[in-house]
């Protein structure tokens, strides 16, 4: 598959130099060079002639190719429609060459990019400055200052907000309904739903809800008992204050290929106890101590009580046990827990972000699969989704993969995010969406934020 | 005495080298991979994983990383911030004056006023002032910093603070943040930081001060007529303040380690924040860093204290 690009003219980096062809080539190979050592590697892999560059056995990279200053030609080892969508993901953005040469190691604290506003200062663990960029190739934005501060207490930030000192917030924890009723500020308030799923994952490859027979009939059950266990709507509603949506499958609703009619497992813990009989542990009788794991956060742990009470009610006894973040992730990577909590937020969107990176059984372990589930037949149905170019086919098998993946039921799908933030109402031109969450406006076009007042 | 402060220096290399054996076994064992914890797992492809891993020397035993990091130390080289990619030492020189102007201001705030309290209501036992110095100083001691820093920002700098009668007319004062130096900023974080040492200090300088009131000398200064005033502060109030002097060094040391807190609460960008957000992603060079130059300053100041009894005590000799 080739794409080929034609480059905008008059496009300028924030030092005024114009932004060429061959800039693109030189910020893809960066990432692929071997000595920049990039974890993100996997944003350019599907081009040709990548993986040679990466491991150091090529000069250049054979698919990209700078057919003249404003051309660029980029060839795909192989059709990947995601591909596009990935590109928009921060890694592929471009840099000056010159720049990086000139600062190394330091490039990190003098960013220069073609954007709305350039760069001014960051003064670390305090703000970050950007000012507008007269030659941005929109024409300047309507702002002339934007100041990112870092305040890293949430009640402080809130109150920052409130005595007007900053345009938009994040809501503190247990404060939504409070904010909902305020006359001023649930006026202020704004949300929507994104790009993200909360779950709890089985861990596929460890007794007792997998190992060699986690395809048998009664592992099976065992896992979809626990998924009638859960009151879905109890969560959401007592714990996140109706910030949430009911997951019934992996992807969100607002992503390409989500399936409506899909239909999961709903609060029913009669059901739960049946098929807990069936699998063989009536009441929970005959099931190993199992311990549900979650990373230290004071949401998480009441999400996971509140889990843990649903499931005594069918007879099912976990312990909750926490790690912190670094800990988690190393022990997630080697499958050390029976059943953990994670949520996934799209680095893109499109449905191979979830269901290839979340459960394709090549991605077991560090590549995102954390419940090791590996079902042959799920694989080859998204290996098909991953390369086919026609939409409808593709969301096909996407659909075709994420039902199959809902009968073995490797996960209890919790929810899916949703964002909140109070924005001052002088401050207009905002267009949040499902990319953008409350304290990363990653989408938002903030040439477009004007004030008025 | 010199001959004494030198000789204190070099007793320090040794609690150095212990320190950043410890610290080093602290961090670098504990579970967790720093690695995965900074370069965005999932999708780490383990290649890269383990080049990361080679370039920071993480994939050699344990007892190698820590002679290598030694061995860089020696030479002075803190290392590089895995996360930031900034020089330590850059980093260390950039925090440590947010944290210091921090730290000195709230000890002013301690001293001054737990000094005052406390002699107030040591010359005044008994008395109303000295009930309520003392619970104030009670509570000031038990109050943690995140919930005292958060009444301070809702009394003097939220909206709140319109509707308190007589506080209203103080001009508000900034919530958070450094405020590029601005001295308004560093109001609220010193006096909730100071807070914590202040009630002891008060404390302190009471008993001291009670204690040496009984002694004979100054009951002797009082017969020979002098006025009660030179009784106090000549007589009474130096000796009493041998024993706060001890106490002062420990709550400079216990005030540094109060930051990282008092710093979160207020957004101040000081070597506490820089600390707590290298240990979520085991930023190790940092971590060692900001340790080591912490233990360094605690055993400095507890040199400084120790001399500093030379000038209250004339009976102390270093020799």
């Amino acid at each position: 598959l080739v794409y080929t690009f034609n480059i905008r003219r008059g496009v300028r980096f924030h030092n005024g130099r114009e932004l060429k062809a061959d800039d693109f080539r030189y910020s893809f190979e960066r990432v692929l060079n071997p000595k920049t050592k990039s974890e993100r590697v996997w944003v350019f892999e599907k081009i040709k002639g990548a993986k040679e560059f990466n491991k150091g056995e090529a000069m250049a990279v054979s698919g990209i190719e700078v057919l003249d200053d404003y051309t660029l030609r980029l060839t795909l080892e192989k059709g990947f429609p995601p591909f596009l969508s990935v590109m928009t993901y921060n890694s592929a953005n471009v840099v000056p060459r010159e720049e990086v040469e000139r600062w190394g190691e330091d490039f990190t604290s003098h960013p220069v990019g073609t954007g709305p506003f350039k760069f001014v200062e960051w003064v670390h663990d305090d703000h970050v400055t950007v000012e507008k960029f007269d030659d941005y190739w929109k024409g300047r934005p309507y702002l002339d200052r934007i100041i990112f501060r870092v305040i890293p207490e949430e009640a402080t930030r809130f109150e920052e907000y409130k005595a007007g000192n900053l345009e938009h917030v994040d809501i503190p924890s247990g404060q939504f309904m409070q904010v909902k009723a305020d006359m001023v500020l649930s006026k202020e308030l704004r949300e929507w739903a994104i790009l993200g799923t909360y779950y709890i994952g089985f861990n596929m490859t460890k007794e007792p809800f997998g190992g060699r027979d986690w395809n048998s009939e009664n592992k099976r059950k065992l896992r979809q008992a626990m998924n009638y266990a859960i009151d879905r709507d109890a969560i959401i509603n007592v714990i996140l204050e109706g910030r949430g949506i009911k997951a019934a499958g992996v992807l969100p609703p607002l992503m390409p290929g989500y399936n409506p009619k899909l239909q999961g497992y709903s609060y029913d813990p009669e059901r739960a106890r049946t098929l807990l009989r069936e699998a063989g542990y009536a009441d929970g009788r005959g099931l190993p101590p199992i311990t549900l794991y979650h990373n230290t956060s004071e949401t998480h742990r009441k999400v996971m009580e509140l889990i843990q009470a649903q499931l005594a009610q069918i007879g099912v006894r976990v312990e909750v046990r926490s790690m912190d973040w670094a800990a988690y992730l190393k022990a997630l990577d080697v499958g050390e827990f029976q059943m953990f909590r994670l949520g996934w937020i799209a680095d893109y969107p499109d449905p191979e972000n979830f269901l290839t990176v979340l459960l394709h059984g090549r991605n077991s372990g560090a590549g995102g699969n954390a419940a090791f589930y590996n079902n042959p037949v799920v694989n080859q149905a998204l290996d098909r989704a991953d390369n086919t170019v026609v939409w409808r086919e593709r969301e096909a098998f996407y659909r075709h993969a994420e039902e199959l993946i809902s009968r073995d039921a490797p996960w209890i799908p919790i929810y899916h995010y949703f964002s909140t933030v109070l924005v001052k109402p002088y401050v207009k031109g905002v267009k949040l969406s499902a990319m953008d969450t409350s304290t990363n406006w990653l989408v938002q076009p903030l040439e477009e934020i004007w004030l008025d007042r | 005495l010199l001959v004494y402060i030198v000789r204190r220096l070099f007793a320090t290399v040794p609690v150095l080298f212990g320190v950043t054996l410890v610290i080093f076994i602290l961090t670098f064992v504990a579970p967790g991979d720093p690695v995965l914890a900074l370069f965005g797992q999932p999708r780490a492809d383990p290649e890269t994983v383990a080049s990361i891993r080679r370039e920071y020397n993480l994939d050699k035993p344990y007892p190698v990383q820590y002679f290598l990091y030694v061995g860089k130390l020696l030479r002075g080289d803190l290392g590089r911030s895995y996360r930031q990619r900034l020089k330590v030492s850059e980093i260390i020189l950039d925090r440590l004056p947010k944290t210091a102007r921090l730290t000195v201001a709230a000890m002013v705030i301690a001293i001054s006023v737990g000094v005052i309290a406390g002699i107030i209501s040591a010359v005044k036992q008994y008395s109303f002032i000295d009930g309520i110095v003392m619970v104030g100083s009670l509570l000031g001691v038990s109050t943690p910093v995140f919930w005292s820093g958060m009444m301070l920002i809702l009394v003097f700098s939220s909206v709140l603070h319109d509707q308190i009668p007589l506080i209203k007319y103080i001009p508000r004062l900034p919530i958070s943040g450094y405020g590029g130096g601005d001295l308004r900023y560093l109001i609220l974080p010193a006096a909730a930081l100071g807070l914590l040492s202040m009630g002891y200090i008060a404390r302190m300088t009471r008993s001291s001060m009670l204690e040496i009131i009984r002694q004979d000398y100054v009951r002797t200064a009082r017969a020979k007529g002098l006025a009660e005033r030179v009784v106090i502060y000549r007589h009474t109030l130096k000796n009493a303040l041998i024993p706060v002097a001890t106490v002062l060094g420990l709550t400079f040391a216990d005030l540094l380690t109060g930051a990282p807190l008092t710093e979160s609460v207020f957004a101040w960008p000081g070597m506490g924040r820089a600390i707590v957000a290298a240990v979520q992603v085991r930023d190790l060079p940092v971590v060692m860093g900001i340790s080591l130059f912490f233990a360094l300053i605690y055993i400095f100041v507890n040199l400084i204290v120790d001399i500093s009894y030379a000038y209250l005590d004339p009976r102390i000799r270093y020799d």
